[in-house]
């Protein structure tokens, strides 16, 4: 094992970079995508009809092709096209468009939406009516009771499912090596081509994937056991007997 | 904190606090009101009893509009509810905006509680006064720990309703209702889903609410706690009122003597 090429200045800038955009990447597709997942599971629930279908294709169309074909057919597909649209190069919004990162989230916001779309959906559903009864009898508006009522406890419901969804996006990010994105994964390969060492950079960012799947873990068990309301039994930190 | 929050007086108005009139309402095929008429003053106790699928929950949950009657007409608090109607004279759509506003007014003690269990004890309180009424929390807070003391639950102010018994959850979910200061209180079986013990501690708290003048409106099973509390019994038998007036008269109804026979 050879580790010598820690101490170059060059590679600990790689992997920083790598680090802080695959950071970057998870927090702004989670962000967004649990956005995207809560109007999803809305216009599933709720939607006049025409969005409701529209809501279910696009849950099916995307969790029913793979994540990397997505990442290229919108990187290289839509991004190639959207550059023969006349004027867009002048545009402000070139910058954006040719950056590899705007297509990586976009394409990790739109898994999120269509999976948390469905966890979120599920367990909007097996909120008691009654609660929600509840709300509308005491003079609470729609709005409100979305808001207050129905989406806190939804979120309550599915929050362990929620984790493990950010853990598997965690582990979708090195898919943008592909594209040209300075990831942890980029930064391990081109460590690996001009040392031509092949593991000792994999099982180092292989190391800090797991750290920071545990931290993630850790952290957002802490969010679950102060959620409001929660029953005794289940504050235990970490979820085994 | 509690010392600051006096309850305002009730209005003396003559005027009844809910008014229904030929109230009609199916489930698909089934009638389950056939047109009910109801009347509850200012400041009586009025309960509605019968047997199961009676149609006592519909009539009470259209006196909220819960459920929306399919004809009739309905007043809460002196006001006509403003509904829809297609040529025919069905109801088919009703004004959101009286309906929140007359809603503040009837609130309802359910049967399941029905608490809110990510918010606190005193949060499941305040939340309609701040968010209907837009009281201050400050306001809305005297107000709730004034009924938190009344049902006795004010040392649990903080609890969640996960860590409370059943006859807890409903005696928070009375405090609930009363903290909007409503014209009438509707009670929705409040004793059924409590075990034999924690149903008197329940009967206690609406019965001091009764001796203290407040208007409601109760469904129940509990024929000798109606019997007692009502001034006026109502008999639903399969969606019409087989017989209405003083505990006393209905009682001794013949036609429902069958029914109330065993706990009288």
């Amino acid at each position: 094992m050879d580790f010598s090429w820690l101490s170059d200045p060059f590679y600990q800038e790689y992997l920083w970079e790598g680090f802080v955009n695959t950071l970057w990447l998870l927090a702004v597709s989670a962000v967004g995508g649990l956005i995207l997942a809560v109007g999803v599971a809305l216009a599933r629930l709720r939607g006049p009809r025409p969005l409701a279908w529209l809501a279910l294709a696009f849950t099916t169309v995307i969790r029913g092709t793979p994540l990397l074909v997505q990442l290229f057919f919108f990187y290289y597909g839509v991004g190639r096209l959207l550059e023969g649209v006349p004027g867009i190069r002048e545009s402000a919004f070139w910058p954006l468009l040719r950056d590899p990162f705007f297509f990586g989230a976009l394409t990790f916001i739109l898994s999120v939406g269509a999976y948390s779309g469905e966890v979120i959906r599920g367990a909007m559903q097996s909120v008691p009516r009654g609660e929600l009864e509840a709300g509308r009898a005491f003079g609470l508006s729609g709005v409100q009771v979305l808001t207050r009522l129905w989406l806190p406890r939804a979120i309550q419901l599915c929050l362990p499912t929620l984790t493990g969804e950010m853990i598997l996006l965690l582990k979708s990010v090195p898919l943008v090596s592909t594209i040209a994105l300075m990831d942890l994964l980029q930064a391990a390969n081109i460590i690996r081509d001009e040392t031509f060492l092949v593991y000792e950079p994999l099982l180092l960012i292989a190391g800090i994937y797991l750290a920071t799947t545990i931290v993630l873990t850790l952290g957002l068990r802490l969010v679950e056991l102060n959620f409001p309301g929660m029953r005794p039994t289940r504050r235990r930190w970490l979820p085994i007997r | 904190m509690t010392a600051s929050f006096e309850p305002s007086p009730r209005p003396q108005a003559a005027a009844p606090a809910v008014a229904a009139h030929h109230l009609i309402k199916h489930f698909g095929d089934l009638e389950v009101l056939k047109g009910v008429s109801l009347e509850v003053e200012e400041g009586t106790v009025t309960s509605i009893i019968g047997s199961s699928g009676s149609g006592k929950s519909t009539l009470l949950r259209c006196m909220n509009l819960l459920e929306r009657p399919d004809r009739g007409e309905l007043a809460i608090a002196d006001e006509a509810i403003r509904f829809t109607r297609n040529p025919q004279g069905d109801i088919v759509g009703l004004d959101r905006r009286q309906l929140q506003r007359l809603r503040a007014k009837v609130t309802m003690v359910f049967q399941q509680f029905n608490l809110w269990p990510h918010l606190s004890v005193l949060g499941n309180v305040i939340e309609a006064p701040m968010r209907v009424k837009g009281l201050s929390r400050r306001r809305a807070t005297a107000i709730g720990e004034h009924y938190l003391e009344r049902v006795g639950m004010a040392d649990r102010r903080d609890a969640y309703p996960a860590f409370l018994s059943g006859g807890q959850q409903q005696r928070v979910a009375i405090a609930r209702a009363l903290a909007m200061e409503p014209r009438l209180l509707l009670f929705d079986e409040p004793t059924s889903a409590l075990d034999p013990e924690r149903v008197n501690e329940v009967l206690g708290v609406i019965r001091d609410l009764a001796d203290e003048g407040r208007t409601m409106l109760l469904v129940t099973h509990e024929m000798h706690f109606a019997r007692e509390v009502s001034d006026q019994l109502v008999y639903l038998d399969q969606g019409r009122i087989a017989a209405s007036g003083s505990s006393q008269d209905v009682f001794d109804d013949p036609r429902c003597r069958r029914f109330v026979a065993p706990a009288a």
